[in-house]
This record gives structure tokens, C-alpha cells and sequence, in this order.
């Protein structure tokens, strides 16, 4: 244990107290670095002619500071610059000083922050670069050419001390979002930096792994390091947080410590485009909803008290989908090539995974919330009700008739968390007339009726990827209403979203139920479930759940 | 608590470099087209690390299908021998066949030796064979890269299917071969340009690590070679030598 948490502790009564000076920032980024050009300015995420705008900021050693601010404030910006990604990797106009850790911004060149700087990013699934957790944690060592035998132990400690021993060996590619999340962390601490940079660390994360991140931050905290995180969600980390830095387009306009921060009223943070700081109240009626959807009879009269429930909910008592008995799940892992490439693929273990899901009743008009934690089988269930896959046991209803797979499949429609994948056209246009006859009059009529509906007309010739992550969205949902679809599934469509964008997606799902869809959302996401959602269901019972992951030498875990 | 070495389990296992030496003999077997018998000597050769690596099952299977294809071979030729001048549509069926095994046959130690390599090696003990022979870092981290993109791009295609089916592109079972030109696009537009994110992120990820810092990479797995890698690759080299030299 030794020379590096020594060293770490030591840092924090170092003299340079001062960990990061920003002074005067002014930064816009090229082009191109952003992918696909500039998009309108009202809806695009990023596309702030300056994405920094003269900022001036300070972070003094083992302090807390949170970033937020809406959609394309600069907050992501910021901690580019923290971490040297910015000029290193991100290129664009930048002028202002810079010092990080005593590096001087202007001449250091990005490798120099390896050992200073440990980052954190958005996406658990595209920040680990190596196909199992123990190499993953020895990465950053190795590239520092560091001998193996110091290399073990610091794995060892590093997992020891973040409880992520029972992961070492395993395939990264198997482990649940939140369990790459945590590898993330623990990856980026390994050379011991002074600084941590997280760049919305939890936008894909359920309750528990949010917990469990903030176990890890908070011990962090305690051994001295300083932590930048740029944030939407603010509740999982209120109370550690030192201060908090407010963003608005691209420039610092607020510092609030955590006491003053606290006391802004819910109506402020919500004028400032911020999520909440305290979710109990959408727990407690998260909760609420939850029980009123097992408790199917009286459901219709429930929904009468509350406001902006959707008329159509009590006049139709025909459900769209209702299943019995169902158990969805899976015998085994289909092929998986990956294995190939590890060692501890056994023959004869196999996954196998099954859910029995309590009966649920879709109505048209009705958004119904899916939440539970990661690995509970929500996306199992989506894709059985999909007809994607089939049910191991159990009855799906369509408009009450038993129906076949490909019967839902033609029924229903998923938009999912990562809209890239189902987006094929290089137009707007073309992408909803796809398998549609484009050359029939009444057919492009009623696309550009349904891309008007969904304020995506004006990006008609576009192509599909130069749009912004909640124009796709539209997209794939304007597709699935042109091909008749009843059933609009929606997997994590708020993940990493401002409260305004949430609040849109919210008033999206309701205009969709209001045009007589039913509309199953799968979500994280308390304040979204709790202002939008008609009902919801839980799959979190213990007790039905027989789910056994099983993955090299004899590690289950059970979720 | 250390973290053990892999070299600790209790199955023998040969070092990465005499793997890759093995798969190499296998590739010249082939190159050189040397004799069945030397061949049928290799093969049985490398069974044997398969077996000794605990993949009994598997060496067991690449065992029998190798049998197999040599005794059908074997009977096809000889049965074109025993029925020369006696044309027929029969011979014509027999020949076919034959030189089907034969071709397979020819292959399977490329295989075997690919499916050794490939199954007892973890990625850490790959690269850090790559660097001990002094591939430069240009070359290790391609290789790295590919071996991450892997998996991606399985549960990528996982994804995009589905997707296809919601929309009623490509759904019927032979429909991907029907229209293999509009499918392969369907797929692969969506597969590039989540590619093109995906390996950005990668990018970003791996610089904040270090990887592109200039200096050694160490690697933590340690490898070595030892007497029995050695033996086994001389054992392995001398079916070769013999067959080229004509012994055999």
C-alpha cells in the first residue's frame, strides 16, 4: 500500500493549493472536430459558436467542484481542457492561461497529464480499451512502463480498495454499465492522479450503480483528491460536493458553495435548466405509481386526481398488449466471436437467464414507465414484447388474440438508447419513407405530415446523422409512425439529457399517447417517470428472479 | 492479495511466441505442400499442447475430424485408382469428394494451431509476446484495437438486425442473401457510423491513459519461455524438416 497513497495524501498539504487556474478561456471548437458540421444552433447540442467564453475558474486541492448548466453549456469543454484533451486531441481556437497541477497549458504536451490527471467519461461501453478488467486496470501503468510486479500490486490494491477484486479476469464486454463504470474509476485512479475529471459519469447508470459511484467519490474525497465532475444529474453526489460552478453558454455565470446551492428552491434550479438535487419527491411518487399498477383494478379511477394524465386512459379498456404468465429470458449466449479471445471461455458454462414478468397491461394512450436496475431483464422483456425474441413461457395478447413474434414485431417498434443504429437512409425524407412506395402521392404527404408533427420538416433533406441525439430520436419515432406502429417502445430516451430536453421527451411521449399510441418507456430516470409517466412497473422483485450470469471460473453473480 | 499470474494454473500451457511459431509451421506445412504422413505427424503433434492446455474436447473434435477426413481421402483416391478406364458418374461424385477432404484436410493444422493460439491466450500475453519480440508499438496497438472491436461490432450487428426487423428491412429468412448488395449497406451504414464514434471515444480514452505517451510499455502479464516450449518446437520442426527433405 504504500509509496502512492502516501504520495497522494501528501499532495493534498502540498503547497500549490491552487490544483487548476483558468483565467480568461476562450475556446470554439473547429468544425469538423465535432463530427458532423453545425447543426441549428436552437437544437443542436454543441454547436455554440464559442464554447467557452472567457471563463475564469479556480479549483483548489481535495475540493469537489461540480459543472453543470444545460445542454452545450461548456461544461464538457471545461474538463477537456482539465484532462489536456483540449488542444491535445480536440482542436479549435483557444486563447486564455491555463494550469493544471502545476502544468503550464500552453506548452505541456497531453502526455504529461497521464499522471497528474485521471478522466472519467459519459459512455461506459466505449471507454475501456481492453478486452478484460485486470489488463484494463494495469493499462495506464503499463503505458508509464512501469515493471509487472509493481503493476500487480497496484492492481491489487486498486481493487481491493474499491471492492472490485471479484471483476479482475473477467471479459469487459459482460459486465452491466454500472460494474464498467466503477472499472472506469478505478482504471483512471491507478497512477494515483491529483486530479479526477468526470464528464457525466452516471448518464447511463441506474440508482444502485449511482450509489455505488458515490461510494468511490466519497473515498476518494477522503484520501485528498481533487474531483471536477460536469454533471446533469445532481442528487447522487449533493453531499459531497463543494462547490458548484453554473454554465450558460459557454460562460461562467453562477458559483455557488454547497450550502448556498442547497438553498436554492426547486422552482430556481429548475428556471436555471437543472435537474434536481433532491429526487425524494419523485421517488415517493415513482413508488405511488408502481403501486397503483399492481393494483390493476382500480387503476383508471387512480388517474382521475392527477393532472395531465391523458383522457383517452379511462375510454379505452381494450389493451393493446397484455401478457400472462410471461417468462422471458434466454437458454444462452448466442455465438460470441469475443470469446475466442479469452481464456476463460469453459465449455459448458453457458448463460442462461429468465424472468418472470408480473402481467402487464399496455393501453393505447398510456405511458407506461419500465424501471429496475440493470440486468433486471427490461431490455429482455422489451424485445420479447417487440417479438424479437420469443417468450420462454407465457402468453403475449395483441388487441386480446394470442399473437406470433412477428405479429408484435409488426405492432410494435423500439426507439433504442443508441438511435445510430437504426437510422439507414442518407435523407431525412428518404428515412421515413424506407420501405414505404416513396413514389405514391398520399405516402409523401403523410411523411411530411408526420415530420411536421415531429418539428423535423425544415431537416427533410438532411442526412439522418448531421441531426442532434433528440432530432434522431424523432427521427426513428417518425419511421415507426409511418409504418402504423401501436406500440412506440422507448429504451433510456433521456439518458444524459438537461431538464429542458427531458421535459421535451416527456411532452413527446404524450403527444404520442395522445394520438392513441401505447407507449412503454424504459427509464432511470425518476424525474421522468414520475412527471410523464401514467403507471409504471417494477422489476425488481428478488424473488422472482432467477437470474444467474455465469462467466469464467465459477463467478455468478445475481442481480 | 497479488494478482496470480496466469502462468499459475495447473494446466501446461506453452509461451505465446512458441504458439505463434507452432501456427507458422502449420502455414509452411501447407506452403509446401509436404506429405501426408509428415502432415498426419504434425497434426498429431499439436494436439497434444491442446490437450495439455485443458481444451480436451475440443483437440479431441479437431482429432476426429482430421481422422476422418484422411481415412475419406484416403478411400477416394483409392478408389479412383482401383477404377481407372472404368468411366462413370459415379467416379465423377467420388472424385469430388475426395478432393474436398483433401483440401479441408490440408488446412485443419492451420486451424488446429489457430484454434490453440487463439483459445489458451489471453490478449495481455498476446501483446506483451508482441512487445518482447520488439513489434513496434504502430503494430501492438492496431492489434489491440482490432481485438476490442470485436465484441462491439458483434453486439453492433446484434443491434442493427433487430432494428432491420422493426422496420421490415431484410426480414425473411434468405432475404440477406436475396439482396446481399441493399442488406450489406442496411448494416453496414449504421455499423460505420457508430464505428466512427465508438473509436473516437476509444481515442480519448486511451490518451488520458497514456498510450500515446513516447518511452517503454511494460506489460504486466509476464511471459517465458521455458524447456518444454523449446522442446515443443523442435519436436513440431521435425515432421517438416523430414517431409521437405523428402523423408518422410
Amino acid at each position: 500500500m504504500s509509496a502512492q497513497l502516501a504520495d497522494k495524501s501528501t499532495a493534498g498539504s502540498r503547497t500549490h493549493d491552487e490544483l487548476v487556474l483558468l483565467r480568461d478561456c476562450v475556446f470554439a471548437y473547429r468544425q469538423d472536430a465535432q463530427g458532423y458540421g453545425d447543426a441549428d444552433n436552437a437544437v443542436h447540442d454543441q454547436a455554440a459558436p464559442l464554447a467557452l467564453n472567457h471563463d475564469n475558474l479556480t479549483v483548489h486541492s481535495g475540493e469537489i467542484v461540480m459543472l453543470c448548466g444545460q445542454s452545450g453549456c461548456g461544461k464538457t469543454t471545461a474538463t477537456r481542457l482539465l484532462n489536456g484533451l483540449i488542444p491535445g486531441f480536440y482542436h479549435g481556437a483557444l486563447s486564455g492561461s491555463r494550469t493544471v497541477c502545476g502544468l503550464d497549458g500552453d506548452t505541456a504536451d497531453i502526455s504529461e497529464y497521464v499522471p497528474l490527471v485521471g478522466s472519467v467519461f459519459q459512455n461506459p461501453k466505449t471507454q475501456y480499451f481492453n478486452a478484460d478488467v485486470t489488463a484494463e486496470l494495469a493499462f495506464a501503468c503499463e503505458n508509464m512502463g512501469w515493471q509487472s510486479a509493481r503493476i500487480r500490486d497496484r492492481v491489487a490494491e486498486v481493487a481491493h480498495r474499491f471492492g472490485i477484486e471479484p471483476l479482475l479476469g473477467r471479459r469487459v464486454f459482460t459486465l452491466s454499465g454500472g460494474q464498467q463504470q466503477r472499472l472506469a474509476v478505478a482504471a483512471a485512479t491507478m497512477l494515483s492522479p491529483q486530479l479526477m475529471v468526470m464528464d457525466e459519469p452516471t448518464s447511463n447508470l441506474d440508482a444502485v450503480a449511482m450509489r455505488e459511484l458515490h461510494d468511490m467519490v466519497a473515498q476518494l474525497k477522503a484520501a485528498g483528491v481533487t474531483i471536477v465532475i460536469a454533471e446533469h444529474r445532481l442528487a447522487w453526489c449533493a453531499d459531497l460536493v463543494d462547490r458548484y460552478v453554473l454554465f450558460a453558454d459557454g460562460a461562467i455565470v453562477a458559483e455557488y458553495t454547497a450550502s448556498e446551492f442547497r438553498a436554492l428552491s426547486d422552482e430556481r434550479l429548475r428556471e436555471l435548466g437543472l435537474r434536481a438535487l433532491d429526487l425524494e419527491p419523485y421517488r415517493q411518487r415513482v413508488a405511488e405509481l408502481a403501486a397503483t399498477a399492481h393494483d390493476d383494478t382500480a387503476e383508471s379511477d387512480r388517474h382521475s386526481d392527477i393532472p395531465k394524465r391523458s383522457k383517452i386512459n379511462a375510454q379505452s379498456q381494450i389493451p393493446l398488449i397484455e401478457t400472462h404468465h410471461l417468462t422471458v429470458g434466454y437458454g444462452r449466449k448466442h455465438g460470441q466471436f469475443g470469446s475466442w479471445f479469452s481464456k476463460r471461455m469453459q465449455r459448458g458454462q453457458r448463460s442462461a437467464f429468465s424472468r418472470t414478468i408480473p402481467d402487464l397491461r399496455l393501453f393505447p394512450g398510456q405511458i407506461v414507465g419500465l424501471m429496475g436496475r440493470n440486468g433486471a431483464g427490461k431490455s429482455t422483456l422489451v424485445r420479447t414484447l417487440c417479438g424479437l425474441q420469443k417468450p420462454l413461457a407465457g402468453r403475449i395478447l395483441l388487441h386480446t388474440e394470442p399473437a406470433r413474434p412477428s405479429a408484435l414485431t409488426r405492432a410494435g417498434f423500439l426507439v433504442m438508447q443508441d438511435v445510430n443504429y437504426q437510422l439507414f437512409s442518407d435523407s431525412v425524407r428518404e428515412e421515413v419513407l424506407l420501405g414505404l412506395d416513396s413514389a405514391d402521392e398520399a405516402t409523401r404527404e403523410q411523411a411530411d405530415e408526420v415530420l411536421r408533427d415531429l418539428d423535423l420538416l425544415q431537416f427533410a433533406d438532411r442526412h439522418p446523422m448531421s441531426l442532434s441525439g433528440g432530432q434522431k430520436q424523432r427521427l426513428a419515432i417518425a419511421s415507426a409512425l409511418m409504418s402504423g406502429k401501436e406500440l412506440i417502445i422507448l429504451d433510456e430516451p433521456t439518458s444524459g439529457l438537461d431538464r429542458r430536453h427531458m421535459m421535451q421527451v416527456g411532452a413527446l411521449l404524450r403527444t404520442l399517447a395522445d394520438s392513441g399510441k401505447a407507449v412503454l418507456v424504459v427509464t432511470h430516470d425518476d424525474e421522468l417517470a414520475a412527471l410523464w409517466c401514467d403507471s409504471i412497473v417494477t422489476l425488481d422483485d428478488a424473488c422472482s428472479l432467477r437470474a444467474l450470469d455465469s462467466d469464467g471460473d465459477g463467478q455468478r453473480w445475481i442481480v | 492479495m497479488t494478482v496470480s499470474p496466469p502462468a499459475a494454473s495447473h494446466y501446461l500451457r506453452l509461451d505465446p511466441r512458441a504458439k505463434l511459431y507452432l501456427l507458422l509451421l502449420a502455414n509452411l506445412v501447407m506452403f509446401f505442400h509436404v506429405s501426408t504422413r509428415a502432415e498426419a505427424v504434425l497434426v498429431a503433434l499439436v494436439i497434444v499442447p491442446l490437450l495439455t492446455a485443458g481444451r480436451v474436447r475440443m483437440g479431441v473434435r479437431l482429432a476426429v475430424t482430421y481422422a476422418v477426413l484422411l481415412a475419406i481421402g484416403l478411400w477416394a483416391g483409392a478408389a479412383v485408382m482401383d477404377g481407372v478406364g472404368t468411366a462413370g458418374g459415379e467416379q465423377t461424385w467420388v472424385h469430388v469428394v475426395g478432393a474436398l477432404c483433401v483440401g479441408l484436410r490440408m488446412m485443419l493444422p492451420c486451424f488446429i494451431t489457430g484454434a490453440y493460439a487463439f483459445s489458451t491466450t489471453s490478449v495481455s500475453e498476446f501483446v506483451c509476446a508482441l512487445r518482447r519480440m520488439r513489434v513496434p508499438e504502430s503494430v501492438v496497438i492496431p492489434c489491440m484495437v482490432v481485438i476490442r472491436f470485436f465484441p462491439t461490432i458483434i453486439g453492433d450487428y446484434r443491434r442493427i438486425r433487430d432494428a432491420m426487423a422493426l422496420r421490415g428491412l431484410a426480414t425473411g429468412r434468405w432475404s440477406l442473401l436475396r439482396h446481399p448488395a441493399q442488406s450489406l449497406e442496411f448494416v453496414l451504414v449504421p455499423l460505420l457510423m457508430n464505428a466512427t464514434m465508438v473509436s473516437r471515444d476509444l481515442s480519448v480514452a486511451a490518451l488520458t491513459k497514456g498510450l500515446g505517451t513516447r518511452g517503454v510499455h511494460t506489460s504486466m502479464t509476464e511471459i517465458r519461455m521455458r524447456w518444454f516450449d523449446w522442446v515443443a518446437m523442435v519436436v513440431c520442426t521435425i515432421p517438416l524438416a523430414l517431409g521437405i527433405g523428402g523423408v518422410l
